[in-house]
Parts: structure tokens; C-alpha cells; sequence
């Protein structure tokens, strides 16, 4: 099953490189990883997107957990959470491409966020599966380019993952 | 653990101004360091002399135990830490220096044991520069160690040299890793004489675990399962040594009286000559040990991680266990393996203590397992370890148990790795932990004679045999020197079967004998001469059986470093052996040992893709 977890990393020289070498020295998959900064400076955090049995995730959160720069880990998944992801679509700008354009606007709340005679780059944001259908809408003749952030995640309700909850 | 947590009261020298160098010095005594292992060179050469400022005052209270390659300097290390219990400390240079390193810490790493190695570095603004003698050490022991720090903050050092030895001996102790590069050695700062680096999530869950006492409630579920048991049995790892909860382990042992079958690691936990004891279990455990493990209906694992060494097939391991227990300090290995019925994270002496207790006074457990013990009996006498006696050829079993009648289970024994491992293990007696050294998860030749001098060092009253094969010991050859260097009275026993002989094995069984790169007869080495040119005042080589006792004797009574070269039976093979991806049940026995099934095909080809 997919799964979300975030993890709050010390700010420290590799730290990130031993949570993605974790990942691949074990064997797991990393769908997405994205990361950055925090509002404590000490700590960053990571959201990873995975897939695995519930064993295999058992497995992850554990042995993230031994990470010494490991400050917290949460599997989002467990809980209700929101997931977030942002897709840049760079499109020819021809006849073509209006009509998906506008769809991607209107349906799918896109925005267009550059437009010169060259190409128009719309921006959508939401869960990975919308992008996934965002993109499949798109011919692949208009596509000049496309980039997706990888997922973001975040509990619903009152449950946090900050230094101070701990 | 058992070292003492650095004293933080008022430093003497708190407050003094001095290099980075001397700080690392200091902290190296705050922590207990009496000796160091390592190897100079260019990027660490102000912390060397540091060291050799700081032993000029103190009487050489902290020594530089100079090895051959800086591999062995880790392994010292690792043996000093098995056999004290205390962290052992390794100071190399930069780029060769720390990568030589990379083998020990990755052992120590799989074998928990508790070292800090400390690497010199290019200076701070010469990394990632192609510097002469660089390597990104961050990078590298990142993948292997516990936990790797780069020093590029001259201000947290202390606090981090410090960290280094809490992180390396709490929870399942490790190797930790210090990068410091040259300009921070050469820094001039303030000493405080204390503090530490919050590394806050490993601390609270290391609190969490140690707060983690056992609770009633799962005492009565595990004595609820317990009253109903008729053949338990205890499966002690190396989890116990480490968390030094032998004699709270045994306590509850002897109190139900529970055989205990141990895994490699887990040699010594328990006095091997006792009658409960069963000796080692899994692919080369003995054949009692296995078939109690078969045929026990409540199994206790402690500090044990159902390694594939031992359950290498997870479901049909102790098949007939109706419920099995599990204790360990690191929660990833509860269910990692094998599902289990019932566990506990938390300190090792204090869950014993606790479920004695509690099985004692409040579920006032009468237990009344004689059937079970005849039983117990029954398998050790019919399935006893045995051998080739009448053999013309010298049987590397018989130099163990000669060889053991003078240890008589006192003798901290280290070995190498392949089949004079497996026969120490099998043959020798250990009446109490830290006396048995051996590259278990790893798997490291050349461990044997680097680990028996740090164990020398740890240990300088007790006997300390090296048990070596003749391609293990090739691997630290260099170390020869270092004993007679530092007049180290290490005895030195190399069972020469001219090859890989556990190489050799597998090739026969599953190979059909091709012996592919692992026969060494056309070697020219005279291990006896190597050993004279080393300044050794004992050297022989011991090759017709009727002087194996009167050679053996006058080996282990002469003083000082001694070497014996035993030319043994080259076709002698390591039984029982339960082959690669097969249960306990389909063990190979071998000619001398009964086996309680059919004789096993030996013959089947084996995918060779899926052994290891």
C-alpha cells in the first residue's frame, strides 16, 4: 500500500543523503521525497511517498527511527491527512493547446503562470492522482516539458509534527 | 552501560583556552580512554601530537597502539570493546586512513559493538576539492556506522566527541564516526568541560526505552503462556552480553530451569559447561542445540534477531513453539524476522529482574520440567559433538578441545572467519561473556589477531588465544608484529588446512567439488619463519598427532607471544551444518555425528543464486 510519512531531520551536514540511503540500502521504494526548511531552523523536513506492505512499512518507520538525526517520524497515512502536490506544465502555444488549456483551468484549477510567444506554463496543484489525470489529458505533441514537486503532506485535525508536541 | 558517564563536575581544566586538539585529548579521558588505536598521517598529525603531549604528563596514560593497516587499528578497538565492554577509540588520518577503517566499523556496526573512530580531514576550506589524501568519509561511513559526524563547527566540538561516546554505547551500542578536519585540530577555543549535542529525537527515544519497565500485565500474559509450557527454552543473542545482563539471565534460567541454547554472538551468556546449557545453535550449532530448538513448545528469545544464520527459513523455525517471547533494546527487530507472540523493548536486566520476580512471587510459578530436562539429556548425549578419532591426520577438533583443557572456559578466544571459527565455537568452553571475539554478522577475516590484541589490552591478566586459519590470518598478517611490538603475551594458533576450508566445504557440497581460487597448497609462505622474523620466541609447527598434547602444553605455559602452526586434516569439514535456505530437521550431521532423520541428500544442486 501507498503510504505518506513525514520526518523531521536535524540540520545537519548528510543527514539527508542517510535517510535516502536508508531507502536504498534496504531496499524500499521512494515514489517522491521532497524537502525543506521549517519554521525552527534547526530542522528540516522530509515527506516521502512509499509503497510497501505493512511490514515493510513497519520496517521504514523503525528503522528511521534509528537514525540519530532523526528527530520524529510520522506515517501520515494512518490518519486523515492532506496531501498536496504542484505540477508546472510547459505547452506550445498553438491552437491545439487552448482547448486543453482551458480545461486544465477550469476543471482542474490550473493557473497560468507565464505566457511569452514561445510557450504558456500552467500550475496545478493537488493530490497526485489530479495531476495524473491532468497529465494524461494533454497530448504529448503540446508538452514541452513537465515537473512535479513530489508530494507534501500534512495531519488533519489537531495532530502535529513539531518540536514542541514532543 | 558499564563506563561511566563522563564526570561533568567542574573540569579542572574548565575554562582553559587551548587547540582543538587538546580538547579532543580531554574529552578522549573524560570518557575513559585508556588506550588508542590508530595509525598516523598528515590530517590528524596535531591530535597525535596532542596525545603524546598529553601521555608525557600523565604518565602515558592513554597509549597509541600502532597497527599495520588501519584496519587492524578497528579491530583492536572492537576487541578491546567486546572483551571490556567499554568504548574502544581509533584515531587515523584522512582519505586511506579512514576508508582502511570502513571494514571495522561496518563489523562493529553488525555486531553492535561500541567504538568511536576519530578520522582526520583536509582542512575545512580544502573539502571537496580533490585534496591530496581526501575522501568524503561523510558519505561513506554515513551508509555503515551508527552515526557520522563532520566536525565543520569548531565550537561544537567538544560537545560532539563527547555525543560520539553516549550515542556509541546507549541503546544498541555502535560505531560512531568523527570527520575533523585539520584547521579545526589547529582551532584555539575555550574547554568547557562538559556539555553534550542535543541530538534530541535519539535521546528521547533512547529515554523511552530505558522508562520502558516491564509491566504486570505482560508479565501475567507471558507467565499465562509459561504455566502451560512443558519444554522451554531460552535463545540468548549477543543482546545479552552487551546489555550485561548475563547473571540476571542466567538467574531466571536456573531459577524455572530453562535450557538455554546461544547464538554465535551469545557465546558466554551462559557457562557453557553446564548441564542446561546447550551451546550454539543454527548452521553450525551443535546438533542438540538445534533439535531442542525443534522440539521446545515456548521459546525466549533475548537479544537474539532470528538472524538467517540461525532461522533460515523464518516459518519453520522452532515449529513446534506454541508462543514465542522476544526481548530486545531495538524495536525494528520485534517482527523484523519472525512474527512473535509476546515482546519487550526495553533495558535487558531490569525486564530479567522483573519477570523473575514477578514469576516468583506473584504468579508463583512451580515449574516441574524433568521430563523435559531427560529429554534435554537424552539429545546431548545422543547427538555429542564427535569426530574423526582414529584419523592419521591431525583433526582440528582435538586442537580445540587440547587446547581447551588449558583454557578450562577462562581464556578470551578470538578467531578469524570460516571453518577454525565454527570448530571454536563448537569445541571450546566459555564460563562467562567477553570472552568469546568473533565477526559474527560480518563475517571479517583477519578479525582474529588485531581483536586479540585489544582484547590484550582490555584484558592484560587474562590468556588470550587468537584461533586462526591460514587465509584468515593472511588478511592482518602484519599484526604478527604488532604483538611482539608491544611484548603482547598473546598465544597465536594457526589450523593450516592449506585453503579456504570453509570455501572449500561449500564448493564440495554444492559445487561439485570444484574448488574454485580457494586452495592455497601451492602457497609459499612458512607461517613458522614469518613469525621467528616477527620476534616471536615460540614458534613451531606442529604436524604428527602424538605431540599434539605435549606440543599444546608447552604452547599455552611459555611466557610471552607464542605461535603454533597446526598442519590438520585438509578434508576435515565443519559438522553439523545446516545447508543454506534448510530447516533444522534436514541438518546435516556428518559421519561421526548421529542424525534423528533420514540421511539427507548432500547431493541436491543447489540454486547457487539463492545461497549465501
Amino acid at each position: 500500500m501507498r503510504h505518506i510519512i513525514s520526518i523531521l531531520l536535524e540540520n545537519e551536514a548528510g543527514a539527508l543523503s542517510r535517510v535516502s540511503g536508508l531507502f536504498s540500502a534496504r531496499g524500499y521504494n521512494i515514489e517522491s521525497l521532497t524537502v525543506a526548511p521549517t519554521d525552527d531552523s534547526t530542522v528540516s523536513r522530509i515527506t516521502v511517498v512509499t509503497e510497501g506492505s505493512d511490514e515493510v512499512i513497519l520496517q521504514i518507520v523503525n528503522q528511521l527511527n534509528k537514525l540519530v538525526d532523526v528527530v520524529k517520524v510520522l506515517d501520515l497515512t494512518a490518519d486523515e491527512h492532506i496531501e498536496r502536490e504542484v505540477l508546472l506544465l510547459k505547452l506550445h502555444d498553438n491552437g491545439a493547446s487552448k482547448a486543453v488549456i482551458e480545461t486544465l483551468t477550469n476543471d482542474y484549477k490550473g493557473r497560468v503562470v507565464s505566457d511569452s510567444k514561445d510557450a504558456i506554463v500552467v500550475e496545478i496543484t493537488g493530490v497526485g492522482e489530479k495531476l495524473d489525470r491532468a497529465i494524461q489529458l494533454v497530448p504529448s505533441e503540446i508538452v514541452f516539458e513537465l515537473v512535479r514537486s513530489g508530494a507534501l503532506g500534512i495531519a488533519a485535525g489537531k495532530q502535529i509534527l513539531k518540536l514542541e508536541s514532543m | 552501560m558499564q563506563q561511566a558517564l563522563a564526570k561533568e563536575e567542574n573540569h579542572p581544566l574548565a575554562g582553559t583556552k587551548m587547540t582543538g586538539s587538546d580538547i579532543i585529548v580531554q574529552v578522549l579521558a573524560q570518557e575513559g580512554t585508556d588506550v588508542i588505536f590508530g595509525y598516523s598521517g598528515g590530517a590528524i598529525l596535531p591530535t597525535y601530537d596532542a596525545v603524546f603531549r598529553f601521555n608525557a604528563e600523565t604518565n602515558e596514560s592513554m597509549p597509541l597502539i600502532v597497527p599495520a593497516n588501519e584496519q587492524g587499528a578497528g579491530f583492536m578497538a572492537s576487541g578491546y570493546a567486546r572483551a571490556s565492554g567499554k568504548v574502544g577509540v581509533v584515531m587515523v588520518t584522512s582519505g586511506p586512513g579512514a576508508t582502511n577503517t570502513v571494514t571495522p566499523v561496518r563489523d562493529c556496526m553488525a555486531d553492535s559493538t561500541p567504538i568511536v573512530v576519530i578520522c582526520g580531514q583536509v582542512p575545512t576550506p580544502a573539502i571537496g576539492s580533490d585534496g591530496f589524501q581526501e575522501a568524503p568519509i561523510a558519505n561513506i561511513m554515513g551508509a555503515v556506522a551508527k552515526h557520522i559526524f563532520l566536525i565543520t563547527d569548531p565550537t561544537k566540538l567538544e560537545a560532539t566527541i563527547r555525543t560520539a561516546f553516549e550515542i556509541a554505547r546507549t541503546g544498541r551500542p555502535g560505531p560512531v564516526v568523527i570527520d575533523i578536519p585539520k584547521d579545526v585540530q589547529n582551532w584555539e577555543g575555550v574547554f568547557q568541560g562538559k556539555g553534550q549535542l542535543p541530538i534530541r529525537g535519539y535521546r528521547e527515544r533512547i529515554d523511552e526505552i530505558a522508562e520502558n519497565l516491564l509491566a504486570d500485565e505482560d508479565c501475567e500474559s507471558f507467565y499465562a503462556a509459561f504455566a502451560k509450557s512443558k519444554r522451554p527454552l531460552i535463545y540468548a543473542g549477543g543482546g545479552v552480553i552487551n546489555a550485561n545482563a548475563h547473571a540476571e539471565m542466567c538467574k531466571f534460567a536456573d531459577k524455572f530451569s530453562i535450557p538455554v541454547v546461544t547464538t554465535l554472538m551469545g557465546i558466554g551468556a551462559c557457562d557453557t559447561t553446564q548441564p542446561l546449557s546447550l551451546h550454539m545453535l543454527g548452521m553450525h550449532g551443535t546438533a542438540f542445540a538445534n533439535y531442542a530448538v525443534d522440539d521446545c513448545d515456548f521459546l525466549i528469545a533475548i537479544g537474539a534477531r532470528f538472524d538467517d544464520r540461525v532461522a533460515a527459513v523464518p516459518p519453520k523455525f522452532a515449529p513446534n513453539a506454541k508462543f514465542i517471547a522476544h526481548f530486545d533494546i531495538d524495536p525494528s527487530e520485534i517482527h523484523k524476522v519472525k512474527t512473535v507472540d509476546w515482546h519487550h523493548v526495553g533495558l535487558l536486566p531490569q525486564a530479567m529482574n522483573k519477570l523473575l520476580d514477578f514469576g516468583v512471587n506473584k504468579a508463583k510459578i512451580s515449574s516441574d520440567f524433568s521430563d523435559w530436562h531427560s529429554h534435554v539429556a537424552d539429545l546431548k548425549s545422543t547427538y555429542a559433538m564427535n569426530y574423526d578419532k582414529n584419523s592419521e591426520y591431525i583433526q582440528p577438533y582435538a586442537v580445540i578441545e587440547e587446547l581447551n583443557k588449558h583454557a578450562k572456559g577462562e581464556a578470551v578466544i578470538s578467531t578469524g572467519v570460516g571453518q577454525h571459527q565454527m570448530w571454536a565455537a563448537q569445541y571450546f568452553d566459555f564460563k562467562s561473556p567477553r570472552l568469546w571475539l568473533t565477526s559474527g554478522s560480518m563475517g571479517t577475516m583477519g578479525f582474529g589477531l588485531p581483536a586479540a590484541i585489544g582484547a590484550q589490552f582490555a584484558k592484560p591478566n587474562l590468556v588470550v588465544i587468537d584461533i586462526d586459519g591460514d587465509a584468515s590470518i593472511r588478511m592482518n598478517l602484519g599484526d604478527l608484529e604488532t604483538v611482539t611490538t608491544y611484548k603482547l603475551p598473546i598465544k597465536v594458533v594457526v589450523l593450516n588446512n592449506l585453503g579456504d576450508g570453509m570455501v572449500k566445504q561449500w564448493q564440495k557440497l554444492f559445487f561439485k567439488g570444484r574448488l574454485s581460487a580457494s586452495d592455497k597448497s601451492l602457497h609459499m609462505k612458512d607461517f613458522v619463519k614469518a613469525a621467528e622474523a616477527d620476534g616471536y620466541k615460540y614458534a613451531v609447527r606442529l604436524e604428527n598427532k602424538t605431540e599434539l598434547s605435549k606440543v599444546i602444553k608447552e604452547f599455552m605455559e611459555f611466557k610471552g607471544p607464542a605461535f603454533i602452526e597446526v598442519m590438520i586434516d585438509p578434508d576435515a569439514g565443519v559438522y553439523p551444518m545446516v545447508g543454506p535456505g534448510m530447516t533444522f530437521d534436514q541438518m546435516i550431521t556428518g559421519d561421526y555425528i548421529p542424525s534423528r532423520t533420514a540421511k539427507v541428500d548432500t547431493k541436491t544442486e543447489v540454486d547457487s543464486s539463492e545461497m549465501f
